[in-house]
């Protein structure tokens, strides 16, 4: 049976603390910003935001919104935009794939990705002397001129598989697979499983009434879901890009 | 036949378009696409066996677990450990790249000598001939480990002194200690039991003790929730990351913690909120109102909504004796839930001496924080694993970095429950490093050695019979036939923690309220820990984020 891999982010769970942000940086050996980078150049496939509720004095809230790839359904923009055909969702698990080789950094999936949550490589790799021995052997670092997002650990996920397939099972042991930052959140504020499986815990917190999905009105049908308890929280889904204003960086 | 410009114009043309029409030019396009990108000095991943193993993060003193994925014999990833009783698997954001670290440009690789290249031979010479002309003292930066025991018997040996010095945290427990006689390596906060916690100011959801350990209590028993298990009740005069978080923000005028606390301290009493009685504050309630830009009515909110959910504790950021002296108000002194003594079975810390004096010679420990700048006339030998700039000391003296030595792990300073573990030095050194007991022990080999203080513990630890030791699965001291049997688990990454105990047995008194901003400790240095080199990938955090300011001084 086809999976459909996705997470439920609980934003009133979310201290802003960055750990996804570094830990997904380390596992998919990202290369360390240089001086000129800034939110936009840079290469963060999970970015938290900082948002404000727009009020001032003690009425002043604030929540942070981790925005990754949303794995969009089968009506994903990057998808169809992409000339190389490096962007392909993938049947057996939902997965939007990104493939480097094929990119030929014409940024197109950038300009149609509703959640900007694609980066483009502005510049080769490049880490102190010695460094490189800290990369994690299981990823290819970054190349420059290409686009880059979030592939849900794709490394791990092949892990995984082979773990399932070297015991004879052929489904995953969902322990086996486990994103960077779902791993490194302090408070557990990310979910992640199977959306077509109801026996997942992630079915049951995606379908509660305080779940929600980014700009949902356009029918991108992210799999990553997020969870609220607050109002204005909840508001900041359907007018992302008003929001965006206050957030300089968004 | 002639063969004209213009047939060479048209075969030209037909040419070209004839190439267009075939694959070559984009198959051509496309490679050099990928091969502009792959230049043989593109860095590689090290190819090499891949094995899991456990340790402990030192960066700071707080003593997270860590699951650590090596290749090729060096640290390539890092997560936190899920069996760890304190952690629970949480980490910092800078501990998932500290493997970076031993590689960072600010490394120190070599001896230095007031800027220039020198040798250990020439560092060892200079410490032996300063010893010889004077006293020499020795500054700890985490006292209690098997290293500390290293540096205070040399110190005591050469007629010298031994000094700690404490971080923020323990700051925060000094007037406790003050009034109880109890040290402050013996204070603990007992957080899991609280059901309100009222912070004057401490980041509890930014970076506030073990990381992980409130932030996770606060994920469980009240995020998200309007009438939450756990309330967080957060006094900052801006809005903080953990006053935007917390179940109720009061925003106060900067700088006037003492006020409320005294405030509140009379509206307990006046409205015989606390069984106790306690000195009643100077202050009425309308100066303080003044004092404080809050109203009177908000100040009685605040005293009310402290007593509502019990038990209740108030955390300083520093060592603010008013804000301290509520707790003693509230009962939350010797009392579940509130500021406990946990045992001590393996390391009487040693107490700091008063004051440093004129040593001729003046020894940091690496653990001693980088901004720490003693005003001494001593020969200064400071030991760092990366080097902070701006630095007075003489001598520079390159050490490990990160998990490249072998230590124990104490508890940390904020914890209720006493824990030791051992972090073993998984990687091989990036330069020729020496840690400050390393060092001490070369000119006096008679000194204690690391290996067999840590051995020593564990025994005393199989001997006290008590506790459990959390590796894969928890186990009873009681349970291990041997010491080896525990000192090997502990070497594997488990972590031993004391059974939970009662936690009273100590008393604190208010003769009178305290009207001071801090209390005084002549004992000891106040100082915030910050490392004085930021792992690579912490640029994420501010500099390809709008989530924090960048750090001062600091290059990531």
């Amino acid at each position: 049976m086809s999976a459909r891999y996705g997470m439920v982010i609980d934003l009133d769970r979310c201290t802003g603390c960055g750990a996804c942000m570094v830990a997904c940086a380390a596992e998919n050996n990202v290369p360390p910003a240089p001086p000129r980078a800034t939110p936009r150049t840079g290469l963060t496939p999970m970015l938290v935001h900082k948002v404000t509720n727009g009020m001032e004095g003690t009425a002043r809230r604030e929540v942070f919104i981790p925005v990754t790839c949303m794995q969009c359904g089968d009506e994903t923009p990057c998808v169809s935009v992409c000339p190389q055909q490096a962007v392909q969702v993938d049947k057996a698990t939902g997965i939007v794939m990104q493939m480097p080789q094929r990119c030929l950094g014409c940024r197109y999936c950038m300009v149609a990705c509703p959640y900007h949550a694609r980066y483009f490589n502005w510049w080769d790799p490049a880490w102190p002397a010695g460094m490189e021995k800290s990369l994690n052997p299981g990823v290819a670092v970054r190349m420059r001129g290409v686009v880059e997002k979030c592939n849900l650990c794709h490394a791990r996920l092949h892990s995984a598989k082979e773990k399932a397939a070297a015991a004879g099972r052929k489904e995953l042991d969902p322990a086996d697979y486990i994103p960077a930052c779902l791993e490194a959140c302090p408070t557990g504020a990310i979910l992640f499983g199977n959306l077509a499986d109801e026996n997942d815990a992630v079915f049951s917190v995606a379908h509660s009434p305080d779940a929600f999905r980014l700009l949902a009105r356009l029918g991108t049908e992210p799999k990553v879901y997020y969870k609220s308890g607050q109002a204005w929280v909840k508001a900041l889904a359907e007018h992302h890009s008003e929001r965006a204003k206050e957030s300089k960086h968004v | 036949m002639k063969f004209s410009r213009r047939d060479l114009l048209i075969g030209s043309a037909g040419a070209t378009a004839g190439l267009l029409l075939t694959p070559v030019p984009w198959k051509l396009l496309g490679d050099v696409s990928i091969w502009t990108q792959n230049w043989p000095w593109i860095p590689q991943p090290a190819r090499g066996p891949v094995e899991t193993k456990q340790s402990f993060c030192t960066l700071c003193d707080g003593g997270c677990g860590v699951r650590v994925r090596m290749a090729a014999g060096y640290p390539v990833g890092i997560a936190g450990i899920k069996n760890h009783p304190i952690t629970k698997g949480a980490l910092c954001p800078l501990a998932f790249a500290a493997h970076q670290l031993n590689w960072h440009p600010q490394r120190l690789r070599e001896v230095r000598h007031r800027g220039r290249a020198a040798s250990w031979g020439e560092a060892q010479a200079a410490f032996e001939k300063a010893c010889g002309e004077g006293p020499v003292a020795v500054i700890d930066g985490r006292s209690g480990r098997a290293a500390s025991s290293v540096l205070e018997a040399f110190a005591r040996k050469q007629n010298g002194s031994y000094h700690v010095v404490l971080g923020a945290e323990s700051e925060g427990l000094a007037p406790y200690a003050d009034w109880s006689g109890v040290p402050v390596a013996a204070l603990g906060y007992d957080l899991e039991n609280a059901r309100t916690v009222v912070s004057f100011g401490a980041p509890m959801l930014d970076g506030w003790g073990t990381p992980g350990r409130f932030t996770r209590l606060w994920s469980e028993r009240a995020a998200g929730a309007a009438d939450p298990q756990l309330r967080l009740i957060q006094v900052d005069s801006s809005l903080s990351r953990t006053a935007a978080l917390a179940w109720k923000w009061v925003s106060i005028r900067e700088g006037s913690e003492t006020e409320l606390a005294a405030g509140v301290a009379r509206v307990l009493l006046e409205e015989h909120l606390v069984s106790s009685h306690g000195p009643m504050p100077q202050l009425s309630l309308a100066e303080v109102a003044a004092q404080t830009s809050l109203t009177t009515e908000a100040i009685r909110d605040l005293a009310r909504n402290m007593v509502e959910n019990r038990p209740v504790m108030v955390i300083a950021a520093d060592g603010n004796p008013a804000v301290a002296a509520l707790n003693v108000l509230l009962g939350a002194v010797a009392a579940p839930g509130g500021i406990g003594k946990r045992g001590e079975h393996l390391q009487p810390r040693a107490p700091s001496e008063a004051s440093i004096g004129s040593p001729r010679a003046l020894l940091l420990d690496s653990t001693v924080p980088w901004e720490f700048v003693p005003e001494t006339a001593a020969e200064v030998f400071r030991f760092a694993a990366w080097d902070g700039g701006g630095n007075k000391a003489d001598w520079l003296l390159p050490a490990p970095g990160f998990l490249e030595e072998l230590t124990d792990v104490l508890t940390a300073p904020t914890s209720a429950v006493e824990t030791y573990a051992v972090a073993m030095n998984l990687a091989a050194p990036a330069a020729e490093v020496k840690s400050a007991a390393q060092f001490l022990l070369q000119i006096d080999p008679t000194l204690p050695v690391v290996e067999k203080v840590i051995q020593a513990r564990c025994e005393e630890l199989f001997r006290i019979r008590q506790g459990t030791v959390y590796g894969e699965q928890p186990v009873a001291v009681t349970k291990f036939e041997s010491a080896q049997k525990l000192e090997e688990q502990l070497r594997k990454g488990a972590v031993w923690m004391d059974d939970p105990r009662r936690l009273g047995g100590f008393r604190c008194e208010l003769k009178k309220w305290p009207s001071g901003n801090a209390v005084s400790r002549g004992t000891n240095w106040d100082t915030a820990w910050a490392p004085p080199a930021l792992p690579a990938l912490a640029t994420k955090l501010y500099q390809e984020s709008n989530l924090r300011e960048p750090p001062a001084g600091r290059k990531a």
